[in-house]
């Protein structure tokens, strides 16, 4: 997951289009929530599936960056998906799944993950799944930009049985096992990504039908482990970037599903389309300079308190997400172990209150605050906005806009107090922690260690599946109760599909924003 | 004739050498950017520095630019810095999607511009104001909203062409002809409505010459002083106008290849330059300056064979 939000971002400032968060402000209205973070609208046809299907067409829209297994997108991920297998599978909540280990088994100490592999499991070239072939995974994931992931990994092989074994504690174990591709490992030494990727997964891709940059072709692997699952015999990913023509692509039945943009989805409707609706993102202000190492100003909790209170969320869902949203006071998924429920808004919209805050932190004639805007962020709509809430309480907003390749390094930098951002609400909230919260994590701009989330971060790294989930409260509420963030709506992305074609009966993206290629049936 | 050729080829190379300088050191000027981006944000500053040593961007600019052009020259562009596929390769799988709709056009276009400025011309009255008025229209409405139009009435709506897609000619023509339907069509319409009006006002300026009169005069029938002495003469700013509609086809394919999902060359340039792979960019880049250059020859070249007053100098 970690890996699907380096490349998230990756997409981000490449604009590709460009990625999830370029589709804002598309969380669903309708149906039922579930704490995958997707609900559905329309008549979603569950478990239709029966004998085998011949063809699957999927618009994705951002072509693939090659084929080499570390630089793989969770995000749209299908044909990663389709041609290499995982060590296990992670599902909606970051929970660990069978995949190419049976079983699987996490040290107390969380530093090591064992597991039975599959026998008989063979690459598409004819080599075995083995030992060997895990070890050079993670090898070559040493040489990706995954690599601080699998930093210091040793891989120990006793019979069939696999051990990953980490040098520290490691809380988000489970997510690391789960982002590991398998290849082949003479393809992995040769360094020859560019054609045709050597997997073991549910298919393999068809050079002959692929044209690289418009569409790949798959056909089944039927020596896949898990074959009978994937009801598609042949399978195809579009590269349709334009929102536009993935519509146009879906009412003419050139594809079978894509994601569309928010502004699409009643279109889609009409046209007798299924919509999934995820809220895998939160909208929200990361007020990350909160000991006033930028703007003195920051460091005063009242300060931050006063910037949650200028926001109407009611009115941000209605008009600037069109309804397709819904307020929030925290910005952990509904359903993860983090989520307060029943949670109430400390920061209802009042701004006399949050001017009364900034006069008794000492700042009532404001100042200036820079926000970095960039492309894909829904910016255009959402900081007018901002910007004109923020004046309420003297704060005066400076546009910075950021492009070019520095632009996701400049935004990281921790030059910026504060960034606009919808970010994703991840259902592994350990992850989310330790991505927004602790000092490691690229998402904390000034990783500053703070004491509070420092224990209870510690603690995590043993805790029990209870302890761990009132650990994680204790986190939110303290950010909330600090106001590391102004959490605004949870939003997200929405995915259009023929429910006479297939049926996406289940949601394994932990990110919430697109199906996984083993949910479709 | 062939001083003037050797001059214009010498200043084509030369504007060639500038611009792909100028776009290389705009691109290539920040290894350090484009290396974070290759290895993303979680990298190290040590292993920005290993992959920017990896690609070479950690040379002097010029050294990278002659390593560049000395390629080039031998058709070696390069590999691009995320899928590692060959640049003229990629190059030569989107070219032909983008000549198949902007070639057509473009032939379409100086036909029925042709015939339309003469008629608008010739006729003048009521007819003229319905090819002005045609022209505004097609002129003031973007190609891409053209373009959407066309898909809901002919895609959606009666289901007469795909959508979205490129078939090759190869695999099946009718197929082929079908796919690059709709974006030729959303290109043509604007660069008729362009270039009539040029048309048009070429004609109008030669039809207003003593020598039209005079060949009137003598009797000369009209379909012959129009096809063969006014066209020929207006065929100098009518071939400026050819010129300039296929330079406008080729940006406007940028946009078109997008709503129609067309995996040409304006797509590959936007994909490319959203992630910063510069090397793909820059054989995009080199592709639009060559046909640019050429054109811009042949245009001349041919002008100076119809006009010899276009030979001095």
């Amino acid at each position: 997951m970690r890996a699907t939000i380096a490349r998230r971002l990756g997409r981000l400032v490449t604009g590709v289009t460009i990625s999830a968060l370029a589709f804002t402000g598309c969380a669903g209205t309708s149906g039922a929530p579930n704490t995958s973070g997707a609900t559905a609208g329309g008549s979603t046809s569950a478990g239709t599936s029966g004998g085998p299907k011949e063809l699957l067409t999927l618009g994705v829209t951002a072509d693939i960056e090659g084929w080499d297994p570390g630089v793989q997108p969770g995000y749209q991920g299908w044909a990663a998906e389709a041609v290499w297998d995982r060590l296990v599978y992670c599902d909606s909540t970051g929970g660990i799944e069978p995949a190419m280990l049976e079983d699987w088994e996490i040290n107390d100490d969380r530093t090591a993950i064992t597991g039975q592999l599959r026998e008989g499991m063979e690459f598409t070239d004819g080599g075995a799944v083995d030992a060997a072939s895990i070890e050079a995974a993670v090898k070559h994931m040493e040489t990706t930009p995954q690599a601080p992931d699998y930093a210091g990994v040793v891989v120990t092989a006793e019979s069939d049985s696999i051990t990953l074994t980490w040098p520290e504690p490691q809380p988000i174990i489970a997510n690391k096992a789960c982002n590991l591709i398998i290849s082949s490992p003479e393809q992995l030494e040769s360094g020859e990504f560019t054609d045709q990727p050597v997997g073991s997964g549910p298919y393999v891709l068809d050079v002959g039908n692929t044209t690289r940059g418009s569409q790949y072709a798959f056909t089944k692997n039927p020596d896949h482990w898990n074959a009978a699952h994937y009801p598609f015999e042949r399978l195809v990913v579009k590269v349709i970037e334009s929102e536009t023509a993935a519509v146009s692509a879906l009412k003419t039945g050139q594809i079978d599903a894509s994601l569309i943009p928010s502004n699409a989805v009643k279109e889609a409707e009409t046209s007798n389309l299924d919509v999934l609706n995820f809220q895998g993102q939160t909208t929200r202000l990361i007020i990350s300079d909160r000991t006033g190492k930028v703007e003195p100003a920051l460091g005063d909790k009242r300060v931050r308190q006063a910037m949650n209170m200028v926001f109407d969320k009611e009115a941000m869902v209605q008009a600037l997400y069109l309804g397709n949203a819904e307020p929030t006071a925290q910005v952990f998924r509904k359903g993860s172990d983090a989520y307060i429920e029943g949670l109430e808004d400390p920061y209802p919209f009042d701004v006399e209150k949050a001017k009364q805050l900034m006069s008794e932190a000492g700042y009532a004639d404001g100042f200036e605050l820079e926000l970095p805007t960039m492309e894909g962020q829904n910016h255009e709509t959402l900081m007018p906005y901002v910007t004109q809430q923020l004046a309420e309480i003297n704060i005066t907003v400076k546009q910075v806009p950021l492009s070019g390749a520095n632009a996701i390094s400049d935004l990281l930098s921790g030059k910026f107090p504060v960034v606009l951002w919808q970010l994703g609400n991840l259902g592994d909230s350990t992850y989310q922690i330790y991505v927004e919260a602790t000092p490691e994590g690229w998402w904390d701009l000034q990783h500053e260690p703070d004491q509070f989330v420092g224990t209870r971060w510690d603690k995590l790294q043993t805790a029990s599946d209870e302890e761990a989930r009132t650990l994680e409260q204790e986190i939110n509420r303290y950010l909330v109760d600090e106001a590391w963030f102004a959490p605004m709506v949870y939003m997200g992305t929405s995915f259009a599909f023929h429910s006479d074609k297939l049926s996406i009966p289940t949601q394994s993206d932990p990110e919430a924003l697109t199906p996984k290629l083993r949910d479709f049936q | 004739m062939i001083n003037t050729f050797v001059w214009t080829l010498f200043r084509t190379l030369g504007v060639l050498l500038v611009v792909t300088a100028v776009v290389f050191a705009l691109m290539y000027g920040n290894g350090e950017g484009i290396a974070r981006s290759v290895v993303g944000f979680r990298s190290t500053d040590e292993g920005v520095m290993i992959k920017m040593v990896e690609l070479g961007l950690d040379r002097p600019l010029l050294t990278q630019f002659w390593d560049w052009g000395t390629g080039a020259a031998r058709g070696d562009l390069g590999r691009s810095f995320y899928t590692g596929q060959s640049v003229a390769e990629a190059l030569s799988q989107r070219v032909p999607v983008t000549l198949s709709v902007i070639i057509p056009a473009l032939l379409l276009t100086a036909v029925i511009s042709v015939l339309l400025g003469v008629w608008a011309a010739v006729k003048g009255g009521v007819v003229d104001r319905i090819v002005q008025f045609l022209s505004i229209g097609g002129t003031a409405v973007p190609a891409f909203i053209v373009a959407i139009a066309l898909v809901f009435a002919f895609a959606i709506q009666w289901r007469v062409f795909p959508a979205t897609g490129y078939v090759k000619f190869g695999e099946n023509p009718m197929m082929w002809l079908a796919s690059i339907a709709l974006p030729m069509i959303a290109l043509l319409i604007g660069s008729v409505a362009s270039a009539a009006q040029q048309f048009r006002t070429a004609v109008l300026d030669t039809l207003g010459r003593d020598y039209v009169r005079t060949l009137r005069a003598r009797g000369v029938k009209e379909w012959q002083v129009i096809f063969q002495h006014v066209l020929r003469n207006a065929a100098a700013p009518g071939l400026t106008v050819v010129g300039l509609t296929l330079l406008n086809l080729l940006g406007g394919a940028v946009f078109i290849e997008q709503v129609f999902a067309l995996p040409g060359i304006g797509q590959l340039a936007a994909s490319s330059a959203k992630i910063f792979d510069v090397p793909m960019v820059m054989g995009t880049v080199l592709f639009t300056v060559l046909v640019v250059l050429i054109v811009n020859l042949a245009t001349d070249l041919l002008i100076t064979a119809l006009n010899p007053k276009a030979r001095k100098r």
